[in-house]
């Protein structure tokens, strides 16, 4: 009683602090720490999902194999593709339409929930209202050949390799950009106003504030939503599982999650599953590593 | 009074305890079928009734969400005591010991000489495993040609006359049913159920002299001429192609239903025409559709209709003894009613008895049916059935959409089937 008297409050900051971190951390260490290194463990077996003989330990063989493979390549190849093709634009996008919704005088609510309504949509809901779009009778041809001014053009959405690719980003790049735009607006919103005003009177036009002041200042919420939107990307599953059970060809739009998705329960190959989710873990895990240092390079701005 | 007051409560708690002691609670998961849950249901109430100490949990969900679900639960040694899917998908359970051999007295037979005598000759070999029997069969299934006679009145052909013997026929008849808007199918002749290139694809390679695997079970794709006029005829079949179809416009066995002039055939087995009187009873009673065989081949060194399919109801290896027996009562006394499966969801139970009752010989176009079914032989089923049909939709897809050779296609699919043969294990 006396110790806990004695100590600073910097300490039972740190105590109550603990107390609050703890529900997350066990959270954490239950349902993120726990399945990774299971998964982990998984990986170093060959093991099938209903074979109930003990599983056979065979070391990095799994790991081994996913290197050597043509199909696992193409599967990294895809998310890649998919990633870089979707996150950019999201975050150059999700950018500009904070800018524009907070430089608006009116209908500023109207436009937050406007974009950000199909974020409330599950993927699943989302593809199948894109995959009605995407029929060759539907609206995506629809529309193209009134805006072309072609005739009877079938545009392939679902059917060659670049449409089909072109099809899934469009699906994500409609559901994820409200969401982003929203922690655009945020961001800036906590801009002080102050140094907005500050250099309008100093001279600077609206493009040098934004460039100057406006785009410095987000520089937190722009590592953020460009992380999240990447690991979104890179685990993107939904969109591309649908299309393919709809016809769509799997080859070009055969990213890791689905992969992995087939090797668990199609083939039932658990320890080769295991391993794929290991190296995804690992090329996010690298990624997000990387931005924070690219962000980091050109440090921190305060006025 | 009190003493009094505490026995009685022992003596209920007690009889409480022993009924539920008693009580077999059996879970029974299987694929949503409109048709089938009032019957199953019903005889899931009689099945109680007859034995008061069983509770009966049926689970339904689509066909292809109860193959995860089931997969998920038996990973983790939680699986039903009774499901079914198709033979495919089925057998790995059996080679994996996750499923009990059929209890053959509780399930109403003297022994196994006397339940294979009930079936069909072969209908019961996909699950003669090791020498037992695994599985009874809820549907014996093969496809045939459902033609719309309106669509085909409606191009100046005469149903009856001009269907399509072969698959020669099929691209020119379908070329004729077809109506397009520039590029845009707006009616399809016929295509092809796309996601069941065992049942339905594999049988035009077979014609041709092809097959997947070798005798052996060691060799991947043999013949490669059969394979590359197979990969051929699909090229020619999809939009890059003569544009008859593609595996991205709406499955053509569900518009079919609809009769609304947008398909005018498609392949499909018996218990359509049930699914046909559900949803569209006035196209059903208008008798403009009719049911032709699995069209050939010109050159067929083979004479193979579809492959036929089986869903059999299996019994989890996992639970306790009596569930088991219970389940195998519970699976037999809805089998033994397959005049009703049949009058209410068009499907084959294939037992002697109903294959020489009045009530199957009447069943509209089942002669069409049965007539194929005995020249079928069963799908391509083991451990590795769905990959590899996965496989050969890639190649189809990769000729009909992507514009990839058929000879690449080919050398891609053998590398691919027979990395899964050597892999197996």
């Amino acid at each position: 009683m006396r110790r806990i008297f004695n100590m600073g409050i910097e300490h039972k900051k740190a105590r109550w602090g603990w107390f609050f971190v703890i529900p997350s951390l066990a959270f954490f260490a239950v349902f993120s720490f726990y399945p990774i290194m299971n998964a982990f463990y998984t990986s170093l077996f060959r093991k099938r999902l209903l074979d109930l003989r003990p599983p056979k330990f065979i070391g990095f063989a799994n790991y081994e194999y996913l290197l050597k493979s043509p199909d696992f390549w193409n599967s990294v190849k895809a998310t890649f593709i998919f990633t870089l093709g979707t996150f950019i634009p999201i975050v150059v996008f999700s950018l500009l339409l904070a800018v524009f919704i907070m430089s608006r005088r009116r209908f500023h609510k109207f436009f937050q929930m406007a974009y950000y309504s199909p974020a409330v949509l599950s993927s699943v809901v989302a593809a199948a209202i894109w995959l009605l779009i995407f029929d060759p009778r539907g609206l995506a041809n629809t529309t193209m050949n009134t805006l072309l001014g072609t005739v009877g053009k079938d545009y392939k959405w679902l059917a060659t390799s670049g449409m089909v690719r072109l099809s899934t980003i469009l699906v994500y790049f409609w559901k994820y950009i409200g969401y982003f735009t929203i922690i655009f607006i945020t961001g800036l919103a906590s801009i002080p106003q102050s140094l907005h005003e500050a250099a309008r009177i100093d001279g600077a036009n609206g493009w040098k504030d934004f460039w100057h002041i406006t785009l410095p200042l987000l520089k937190p919420t722009t590592v953020l939503v460009s992380i999240m939107s990447m690991l979104q990307c890179l685990k993107t599953f939904s969109t591309q599982y649908l299309f393919t059970q709809s016809g769509a060809p799997t080859e070009p739009i055969n990213v890791i999650t689905l992969n992995i998705y087939n090797t668990a329960i199609r083939d039932h190959n658990i320890g080769r599953a295991s391993a794929m989710s290991i190296i995804l873990f690992g090329i996010m895990l690298f990624f997000t590593w990387l931005q924070f240092r690219v962000s980091k390079s050109g440090g921190e701005v305060d006025y | 009074m009190n003493r009094r007051l505490v026995l009685v409560l022992l003596i209920v708690l007690l009889s409480l305890s022993l009924v539920f002691a008693n009580t077999i609670e059996l879970e029974f998961w299987t694929h949503e079928d409109p048709n089938r849950t009032p019957l199953e249901e019903r005889f899931i109430e009689e099945f109680q009734e007859m034995y008061p100490n069983v509770v009966i949990k049926r689970v339904t969900q689509s066909s292809s969400k109860i193959q995860e679900l089931i997969l998920t639960a038996f990973a983790a040694n939680q699986g039903p005591d009774i499901f079914n899917m198709s033979i495919e998908d089925e057998f790995a359970y059996i080679a994996n010991g996750r499923v009990a051999p059929v209890d053959y007295e509780a399930a109403g037979y003297k022994d196994m000489e006397d339940l294979l005598a009930s079936y069909l000759p072969g209908t019961l070999d996909p699950v003669d495993y090791e020498g037992e029997i695994y599985g009874l069969p809820l549907e014996i299934t093969n496809w045939c040609i459902l033609l719309n006679k309106k669509v085909f009145r409606d191009a100046g052909l005469d149903p009856e006359i001009d269907y399509p013997k072969t698959w020669e026929e099929m691209m020119e008849v379908s070329e004729k049913l077809t109506i397009r808007e520039g590029e845009i199918i707006t009616r399809r002749g016929f295509d092809f159920r796309y996601p069941y290139y065992l049942v339905a694809f594999m049988p035009l390679v077979e014609q041709m002299g092809g097959k997947l695997v070798s005798d052996d079970g060691k060799t991947a794709i043999i013949n490669d001429e059969a394979w590359l006029n197979f990969l051929d005829y699909m090229a020619a079949w999809g939009p890059n192609g003569r544009n008859l179809g593609s595996p991205t416009y709406k499955n053509a066995r569900s518009l079919f239903n609809m009769d609304n002039n947008d398909i005018g055939m498609c392949t499909t087995g018996l218990y359509q025409l049930a699914r046909i009187k559900a949803d569209n009873p006035e196209f059903y009673d208008s008798g403009e559709f009719m049911v032709v065989p699995f069209p050939q081949f010109e050159d067929a060194v083979n004479y193979v209709p579809a492959h036929y399919y089986g869903h059999y109801y299996m019994v989890n290896s996992q639970k306790p003894k009596e569930n088991q027996e219970m389940a195998w009562k519970f699976v037999s006394y809805m089998l033994s009613h397959a005049e009703e499966y049949l009058e209410k969801v068009a499907i084959i139970i294939p037992t002697n008895e109903l294959l020489e009752s009045e009530t199957f010989k009447n069943y509209p176009y089942s002669d069409v049916f049965i007539s194929d079914l005995e020249k079928s032989t069963v799908v391509y089923f083991s451990e590795s059935s769905a990959k590899i049909q996965s496989l050969i939709k890639e190649a189809v897809e990769s000729v009909m959409l992507s514009g990839t050779s058929s000879r690449d296609a080919l050398d891609t699919l053998r590398r691919k089937v027979q990395e899964v043969l050597d892999d197996q294990y």
